[in-house]
């Protein structure tokens, strides 16, 4: 055991520092700090830019731009990303798509998609969850048909978040209607947005946002080497995509960054007494929330220090169910902070988006398996209760 | 002690609920109103006609002489169906009224006017001990400088109710036509009437804040019972894995535990309001109230939404608007935070909590 960072890691971490505070623009982190939908001329900007300095990619492939980087490594690179408030690379391009092509993809699809994947010319929208098949995703029922050489789709997928901006949407449909299990008959297709048939319909959020989506296929015609891999295993390279996100998969450093912008609010507010910062049962809410978030911080490093390279590992459970609830808590905190202010939505300060991001934040615990599916994964895959 | 309810206030109740029904908005594909919800001038009549709006007033000030308890059956109502409104908010501008004995009062209750109180102020946490608001004047010219903010419903109120610093405590004032900005209103030398003098000021309007509280307790409850309700059919009906989601055990054992935070809010909410009948002063209950019916919300509205899963974070859906309301009621008239630190500082007064006394 050791504690400190080694000298070439805690050079690696200046490194990051100095070129996410001066080499990403001020007024871009700024606004990405402040919350609110996303732009998405910004999320290309910082994109290119991290890209332009081979940081965009650093988990992929060498040859496609990956760096030969230790998972302490990326843990600093993210950390230091979000403390900097940078819009990271997009998660569809970066840790979905990207990763399924480069394991899975024909030399082909490699060559044609990884590099504009990687600089955000290609935007990607992932088509996963159904109407019906939310948490049981394998009881998807979007269908691609072969047809000469090419695959007909025909179904709906919903949830397809920034789906509005996308170039291409990742989808999985179904191949095989009459395979044994239904995992059996699915597979990983790739879809021009822009192909005759594909329509999106914009879902509304609580908080009043349009980034989720509904997107419809209508005998929609995509080339039979869009597919991924070998037909009817696209389960397999889904389970890859969802699983094997160690490190990122509970985002620390914005957790920190929040919280740390959380006192400077509660510092800023006065009370009969002096301000919110120094209210005992407020300042006893923050600490118990550092220490916390000290201990999530710790496991990161830890299963990222232990994992097993290339295979899921369910002790990344435990940081998606963590990492969600403590980012709900810290949100939470931020409207209590805003008090009576957080009631005026019109504004576009921190007081005025505190309700709004409070519940669009609800999300966290649901998207990318809810909760009680991580939990599952945990007393099953983990504990072994299989009940 | 007895909770049920005599045939005059389940014809009330009624009566709201009906009209509840009738108000109730409606989320559909595409998109709708989100957030903080403006007055609504047709909602507000409707209140008046069923005279809501005079409920908890003496009849010789223009009220109806009812109480607390037939405000909180028409607020549970309005919660449920989530309609919203300016009532407690009107109801704690009433109260200052009907104290100071001013003449306006019956046109608040029957919905000619709509004032309502102007408390918070920028960066600064709820306090109704202190205002940095301040009057100068005496007798029938004063005038009021600083800031509000937020102040909801000011830009369709006729009236503002303003706790204002003077010499010697805190005063309450009325200012006619204010106009409002950003949320908020500017005080800059702005004529104000005294309602009530320094002597009284910071006791009338803990009455009158009391009386918001207990309102918004039973809006919230009404809020919590239908993200319940809408959430126990839910697990019923929608099915993922070829079974209803009833079947997984861990989601309907937080469904018991939503009941449990249900009818122990419930209990205090009504109890909140017979003391505050009672003894309009009692803030120690409307701070336990607040306090439990704060927690309770934000239990059954986080549990609501996770329960729902994608569905409840839309705006179609109404679950969700229920729980955005849960969230700003709990910031209102105080959060609770501030309300724990009141009753934390005031522990050495009783050696335990008696109800029945
Ligand atoms: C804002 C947002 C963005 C999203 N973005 C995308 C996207 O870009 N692409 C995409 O494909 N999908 C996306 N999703 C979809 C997301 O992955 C699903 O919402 C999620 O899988 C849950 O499915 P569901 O909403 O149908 O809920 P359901 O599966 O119906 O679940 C409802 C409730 O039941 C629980 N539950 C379900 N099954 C079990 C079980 N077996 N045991 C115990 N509890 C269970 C759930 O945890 C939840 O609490 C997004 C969702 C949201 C809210």
């Amino acid at each position: 055991m050791q504690r400190r960072l080694s000298q070439e890691d805690a050079a690696f971490q200046q490194r990051m520092r100095d070129f996410f505070t001066t080499e990403v623009p001020a007024d871009l982190r700024e606004r990405w700090a402040a919350g609110g939908e996303p732009d998405p001329d910004d999320m290309r900007a910082s994109q290119r830019a991290l890209n332009k300095a081979d940081l965009a990619v650093p988990h992929w492939p060498a040859e496609f731009g990956g760096q030969d980087w230790t998972m302490l490594q990326r843990h600093i690179y993210l950390q230091e990303m979000q403390a900097a408030s940078v819009p990271p690379p997009l998660a569809f391009n970066a840790n979905m798509v990207g990763p399924v092509i480069a394991a899975f993809g024909s030399q082909a699809q490699k060559e044609r998609f990884l590099p504009p994947t990687a600089n955000l010319d290609i935007w990607w929208c992932q088509g996963f969850s159904e109407p019906d098949a939310g948490s049981d995703l394998a009881s998807l029922r979007t269908t691609a048909v072969k047809d000469g050489d090419e695959w007909v789709v025909n179904g709906q997928k919903t949830w397809t978040t920034l789906g509005q901006h996308a170039d291409w949407i990742f989808a999985l449909v179904r191949t095989d209607p009459d395979a044994p299990k239904k995992q059996m008959g699915i597979s990983f297709l790739l879809i021009e947005m822009s192909s005759p048939g594909v329509t999106v319909r914009p879902i509304q959020l609580i908080d009043g946002g349009h980034e989720v989506n509904e997107v419809f296929f209508d005998n929609v015609r995509v080339p039979a080497d869009h597919l991924v891999g070998e037909v009817n295993k696209g389960w397999d390279y889904a389970k890859f995509l969802l699983g094997n996100e160690r490190v990122g998969v509970a985002p620390v450093g914005s957790i920190k960054r929040r919280l740390a912008d959380a006192k400077q609010y509660a510092a800023a507010v006065q009370t009969e007494h002096g301000t919110l910062l120094e209210d005992p049962l407020l300042a006893a809410r923050i600490a118990e929330l550092e220490a916390q978030v000290m201990a999530l911080e710790l496991t990161v490093l830890r299963v990222a220090a232990n994992s097993r390279e290339g295979k899921p590992d369910p002790a990344s459970s435990i940081l998606k169910l963590r990492g969600s609830q403590l980012q709900q808590d810290v949100l939470e905190l931020i409207v209590d902070i805003a008090g009576p202010a957080g009631l005026d939505w019109s504004t576009d300060d921190w007081e005025g988006l505190a309700a709004p991001t409070y519940l669009n934040f609800r999300k966290a615990s649901i998207y990318g398996g809810s909760n009680e599916v991580q939990r599952q994964v945990i007393s099953s895959g983990i504990l072994g209760l299989r009940g | 002690m007895d909770f049920s309810i005599d045939t005059e206030q389940k014809a009330l109740r009624d009566a709201a609920r009906e009209l509840a029904s009738r108000r109730a908005p409606q989320h559909g594909e595409g998109d709708v109103p989100v957030g903080p919800a403006p007055h609504d001038a047709d909602t507000w009549s409707a209140l008046a006609e069923v005279g809501a709006l005079g409920l908890p007033f003496a009849e010789d000030v223009g009220g109806f002489g009812a109480s607390a308890v037939e405000v909180s059956l028409v607020a549970t109502e309005l919660g449920k169906a989530g309609v919203r409104t300016a009532y407690a908010d009107a109801l704690i501008a009433g109260s200052l009224l009907a104290t100071a004995g001013s003449d306006l009062l019956e046109s608040v209750t029957d919905g000619s006017a709509l004032v309502v109180p102007a408390m918070a102020e920028p960066d600064r946490a709820w306090s109704i001990t202190t205002s940095s608001v301040t009057a100068e004047g005496a007798d029938d010219s004063w005038k009021l400088t600083g800031e509000k903010s937020p102040v909801p419903y000011a830009d369709a109120a006729s009236h503002v109710v303003v706790p204002a610093s003077v010499e010697g405590g805190l005063a309450i004032f009325l200012v006619e036509g204010p106009t409002a900005a950003g949320g908020g209103v500017t005080f800059d030398g702005t004529a104000a009437t005294l309602l009530i003098g320094p002597d009284n000021g910071a006791a009338a309007l803990s009455q009158a804040i009391n009386l918001g509280i207990v309102t918004l307790c039973a809006e919230a409850l009404g809020a919590m019972e239908g993200a319940s309700t809408m959430t126990v059919e839910y697990l019923k009906t929608r099915k993922q894995f070829g079974v209803p989601l009833m079947s997984f055990q861990t989601l309907t054992q937080r469904a018991a535990d939503m009941y449990v935070s249900l009818e122990l809010a419930r209990s205090t909410a009504l109890f909140a309001a017979m003391a505050i009948s009672d003894d309009p002063s009692d803030s120690t209950t409307a701070s336990r109230a607040k306090v439990v019916v704060g927690q309770s919300g934000r239990h059954i509205g986080q549990e609501s939404i996770q329960l729902h899963g994608g569905i409840g974070m839309t705006a179609e859906y109404a679950v969700g608007h229920l729980v955005t309301r849960l969230t700003a009621i709990e910031r209102t008239f105080g959060d609770t935070r501030q309300h724990l630190a009141s009753l934390a500082s005031t522990l050495s007064d009783h050696e335990q909590v008696d109800i029945l006394s």
